[in-house]
């Protein structure tokens, strides 16, 4: 009992201490690709400190929701890391509080936060980074329902720790093509949900353009700090659902050893940094889709699924 | 061995056509494969007539009484077009114009090969292949006056036929394994009707439609056929004679074949089919005659009507039902030719394919207002041509199988097609010339090809020689069981 | 491999061929339409690789073979000598009914197809087999073909639905007809060939005479 709290803390902290790092190795990543020297991989953690020690400037026209937002981004991902696979394969103590779907509106919850915050500044380019942020979100969450859909269909269950198993036992499940599919179309979702090329460029610096960045472009200091934190921490935590729920639990600690579990942690990171090589592949080989095109980008993510679903159920 | 040579000389031809020789040299050659193959095709009728089915390569090449039937309007067109080609072509190409005659008459050949392929071949796969062959051969025919329209006409031909081929290939790939689950062999028509019993009716109904949908589409079935009159106004009126008169023939030829093994099984009810999609057919066309602005579509859409007919007879069912199939299939062959011929010299003295200004035909031309009064009259189905004969024993045997609505319904749109046909032919022919209108002098050879597609449209009228009778009679008794 | 597990790698190869024909629908790109077919075909042959291995049959080896040859490399290659680069390299195509709406109809006939090949698998007895996966797939794959025909207002969209269509009806047949004589496996992927090059000199022909190649823009031709 005891184990499993500590474990859990444990994901915590992981999450806490290591998002920032997966943003900073794919920021320098990306700037290899492109031939530039980039920033170091530790960036991400000197721009948090930074920013935690610099006064906040808030606006006198703003409400307490922009003050209260950076806390909600922050504390989210951290309620989705307890319910979810992050280092063991089995359920650690809090996991009983919500399936799969209840991490999807928690996650959901800061995104509405972050959304109205940016419409409560009374800054133009917030509303407009905000209204975009919804239209992927719209669009985006048929292809979330379908996907969660067939694999509980498959996997006769909602609950992240069963679901992960269905896939590789035997292993010949993970070459099923439904879970193939899901898993495509899942990595599109993650591409849209996190601002990543194709649908947002997240290094660019162009107010007119933006989809993600231009909702925390009021905050500064503490909020701006947590807020930069809170995006990294739901980036880790959407690689965590889709490498260890959908794509398998390979590297998750099976028992309930101290040692057992301190291993998943680099084991954990390696198959992140594998899939941020590819993600960095492919954003570097695409260019970013006009505005009215994310409708057919994520169109085909639902295609995709349901394509998985047809496969599954005929 | 006559069946080898019938598919070898075609090919022969195309190959020869293409020699750089004197310009009359193509077409002589054409004439003369073509005459060939009219030989060998009436020595093969005669032997079929005579001993049923000839087989030249076991599971691969054979003849029936259907095949040859159709084999031998293949051939009579091929040779009457080849004919007529000769005065035809030459006024309609280039400065390049030897060469382009050569090409012209290299593809006619492969078309006529790709025709005559689909009735030899007994392996359905490869009968599939032909049926292919003979869209993709005849393109290039199509588009040959390569005008904006011709273009538009071949594009819009080669898309929906090549369409449909997939659905036919699906619906025969299906049909492959249903007789494959019944214990056939050999994917030949033959195996096929042998077990068409332990055949499994729910997948035969499904190839059927796909079947019917996909080659459907190349007889010119509405609503598939929009590319029909389009095709078969653009292209050179010889071709047009060859693509009318027996390339939809040669396509409904394999629908046909299928109908003892569909007959097997009543739940597919392919007979209600048939005369569902034949009365589609009729009726359209029969309202589309009416507005007609151009007497190539005219011709047009009077195979689209006459198609419709043949597959009411099919729907029909029953030896008499038939028998006038089979004669339809005949009559409409010879006759839509000669109207086409007489179309294709219409356009050579008027320049224009408008019905509208063209007037007097009769006094501008005699020979081609004549052809064209002829054909008009027996394509619309007037006694005492062919096709008045084909179409009263249809509707004679449809009223004595006690079929009333759809006999009615058939004899409607046949009278409007009729009087619509009639009613244009009349203002084409008669009346007077426009003043600007000379008298111009045919080409021979056209004048030899209207003669020799004129002789059996008027003869069979009156008169089938007997044993042409005893082919139509082993022919549709070949589509029961 | 045992029998499973070649089924289920048959199934996914199926699932990625629906997928790439999703993805000629879905694509704005001519040549972005091509690579898609490349990669379609490239799947067919793979599903005809694993076939002959499950039936362990020379023949759909031979089949396979063919495939690979003529799908992936010679069409192409053909295409884009006979239209030429001006047409191929087009970027944006023109469509009647827009992506996203094609897409949600390509869901249907995906379904519709599903629907048509149940009655047969279950009355054949071939449930539970390969053909569970091709036949379904082929038939969704030849009706999205024939959708990207009728929506597609340019020629080499069009030329390639067409040979979508040929690839469905191809990749159905792998599993329902796997024994057909080799002549006539020979002489349809050489009438593939024929459509690609008859097509592709039309569509040149259009080109040189009109000065486009957007098909649907040819209405002369018409009633009334």
């Amino acid at each position: 009992m005891i184990s499993k709290i500590f474990f859990n803390l444990l994901q915590v902290i992981v999450v806490m201490a290591f998002s920032p790092l997966v943003k900073g190795i794919l920021s320098r990543l990306e700037a290899m690709v492109q031939s530039k020297r980039g920033p170091g991989i530790l960036q991400p953690y000197r721009d948090i400190w930074k920013l935690l020690h610099k006064e906040e400037v808030v606006s006198e026209q703003t409400s307490w929701i922009f003050r209260f937002t950076p806390y909600v981004v922050f504390v989210t991902p951290i309620f989705v890391t307890l319910l979810i696979p992050v280092l063991t394969n089995y359920p650690l103590f809090f996991a009983f509080m919500g399936d799969m779907l209840g991490g999807g509106f928690i996650l959901a919850l800061g995104g509405f936060f972050a959304t109205i915050a940016a419409i409560d500044t009374g800054n133009p380019y917030g509303p407009m980074g905000a209204s975009r942020t919804r239209m992927v979100g719209f669009l985006a969450e048929p292809v979330f329902m379908i996907v969660f859909f067939t694999v509980s269909f498959v996997a006769g269950s909602t609950i992240p720790y069963i679901v992960q198993e269905a896939w590789v036992t035997p292993l010949s499940n993970f070459f099923e093509p439904s879970h193939v599919l899901v898993m495509l179309a899942f990595f599109m979702l993650i591409i849209a949900e996190a601002g990543r090329l194709p649908v947002d460029n997240p290094s660019g610096h162009f107010e007119l353009a933006m989809i993600d960045e231009s909702k925390t472009l009021e905050y500064s200091g503490r909020g701006a700090a947590l807020m930069k934190w809170g995006s990294a921490m739901k980036f880790f935590v959407l690689l965590c659902i889709f490498l260890n729920v959908l794509v398998s639990p390979w590297g998750l600690a099976r028992g309930e050893g101290l040692l057992e579990v301190f291993i998943a942690v680099p084991l954990v990171l390696i198959k992140i940094f594998v899939f941020i090589l590819f993600l960095v592949i492919i954003e570097s080989s695409i260019a970013k889709l006009r505005l009215f095109r994310i409708p057919e980008f994520l169109g085909a993510a639902f295609i995709t699924s349901i394509a998985a679903m047809i496969m599954y159920f005929f | 061995m006559g069946l080898l040579f019938i598919l070898v000389i075609p090919l022969a031809a195309a190959a020869f056509s293409l020699v750089h020789a004197d310009r009359r040299f193509a077409p002589a050659i054409t004439i003369a494969g073509a005459l060939a193959v009219l030989i060998l095709a009436l020595k093969t009728a005669f032997m079929v007539i005579k001993t049923g089915e000839i087989v030249a390569i076991a599971d691969w090449v054979s003849c029936n009484s259907l095949s040859a039937l159709i084999l031998l309007l293949v051939a009579f067109v091929a040779l009457t077009s080849a004919v007529f080609s000769w005065g035809y072509i030459e006024g309609h190409t280039g400065s390049d114009r030897v060469k382009k005659m050569q090409r012209y008459y290299s593809r006619f050949n492969l078309f006529v090969f790709s025709m005559l392929a689909v009735v030899l071949f007994s392996q359905l796969a490869l009968v599939w292949v032909a049926v292919e062959l003979t869209t993709l051969m005849s393109v290039f025919l199509v588009s040959f006056e390569n005008t904006r329209q011709a273009l538009e006409a071949a594009w819009k031909y080669v898309v929906l036929t090549c369409m449909g081929a997939a659905f036919a290939l699906i619906g025969i790939l299906l049909l492959y394994w249903a007789m494959k689950s019944a214990g056939g062999k050999t994917f030949t028509w033959e195996e096929l009707t042998t077990v068409s019993q332990g055949i499994n009716p729910g997948i035969l109904k499904t190839a059927f439609i796909f079947i019917l949908v996909g080659f459907g589409t190349k007889v010119g079935l509405v609503p598939m056929h929009t590319w029909l009159p389009d095709a078969h106004s653009q292209a050179p009126s010889p071709v047009c004679a060859l693509l009318s008169g027996v390339e939809t023939t040669t396509i409904l030829y394999v629908i046909l074949r299928l109908l003892p093994v569909l007959e097997v099984s009543p739940s597919i009810h392919s007979g209600e089919w048939f005369l569902v999609s034949g009365l589609v057919s009729v009726g359209a066309a029969a309202f589309l005659l009416i507005q007609v602005k151009d007497y190539k579509r005219l011709f047009a859409f009077s195979t689209v009507e006459h198609m419709g007919i043949i597959m009411v007879a099919v729907g029909l069912g029953g030896p008499a039902a038939h028998l006038g199939a089979t004669y339809q299939i005949l009559s409409h062959s010879i006759t839509k030719s000669l109207c086409f011929f007489a179309a294709g010299s219409t356009l050579l003295i008027a320049g224009t394919r408008e019905i509208s200004s063209v007037r007097g035909l009769i006094r501008t031309s005699p020979i081609a207002g004549g052809a064209f009064l002829i054909g008009g009259l027996a394509i619309a189905g007037a006694p005492p041509f062919a096709v008045f004969l084909s179409e009263f024993s249809i509707l004679r045997a449809g009223i004595a199988g006690g079929h009333y609505i759809a006999i009615t319904l058939l004899g409607i749109f046949i009278l409007m097609a009729f009087a619509a046909v009639m009613f244009h032919v009349n203002r084409m022919v008669f009346g007077m010339p426009p003043e600007d209108a000379v008298r111009t002098v045919l080409p021979k050879t056209v004048v030899i090809s209207l003669t020799m597609a004129l002789v059996p449209v008027i003869v069979l009228g009156l008169y089938i020689p007997d044993s042409l009778y005893e082919l139509l009679r082993l022919a549709a008794a070949s589509l029961g069981r | 491999m045992t029998i499973s597990s070649l089924t289920q790698l048959n199934a996914l190869t199926g699932g990625l061929f629906l997928l790439s024909t999703f993805g000629i629908i879905a694509m704005r790109q001519v040549l972005g339409c091509l690579k898609m077919f490349i990669l379609q075909s490239v799947f067919l042959a793979i599903s005809a690789l694993l076939l002959g291995y499950l039936h362990l049959s020379i023949h759909l080896f031979a089949v396979a073979a063919i495939t690979l040859m003529v799908k992936p490399v010679l069409i192409p290659y053909l295409l884009r000598q006979t239209v030429g680069s001006e047409v191929t390299a087009r970027r944006e195509i023109s469509q009647l009914i827009n992506i996203p709406t094609s897409l949600l109809i390509a869901v249907g006939l995906t379904i519709l197809s599903y629907f048509v090949a149940k009655p047969l698998l279950s009355v054949s007895g071939a449930a539970g087999t390969v053909t569970d996966v091709n036949l379904p797939i082929g038939i969704a794959c030849l009706l999205l073909g024939a959708y990207t025909v009728t929506v597609r207002r340019e020629a080499m969209p069009q030329i390639i639905g067409i040979l979508t269509m040929e690839n469905g009806a191809f990749f159905a047949g792998i599993s329902i007809a796997p024994d057909l004589p080799l002549i006539a496996e020979l002489s349809a992927a050489f009438d593939v060939l024929v459509i690609a090059l008859v097509m592709g000199i039309l569509t040149r022909k259009i080109h040189e005479r009109i000065g486009s190649t957007t098909v649907s823009d040819l209405k002369t031709l018409k009633e009334v």
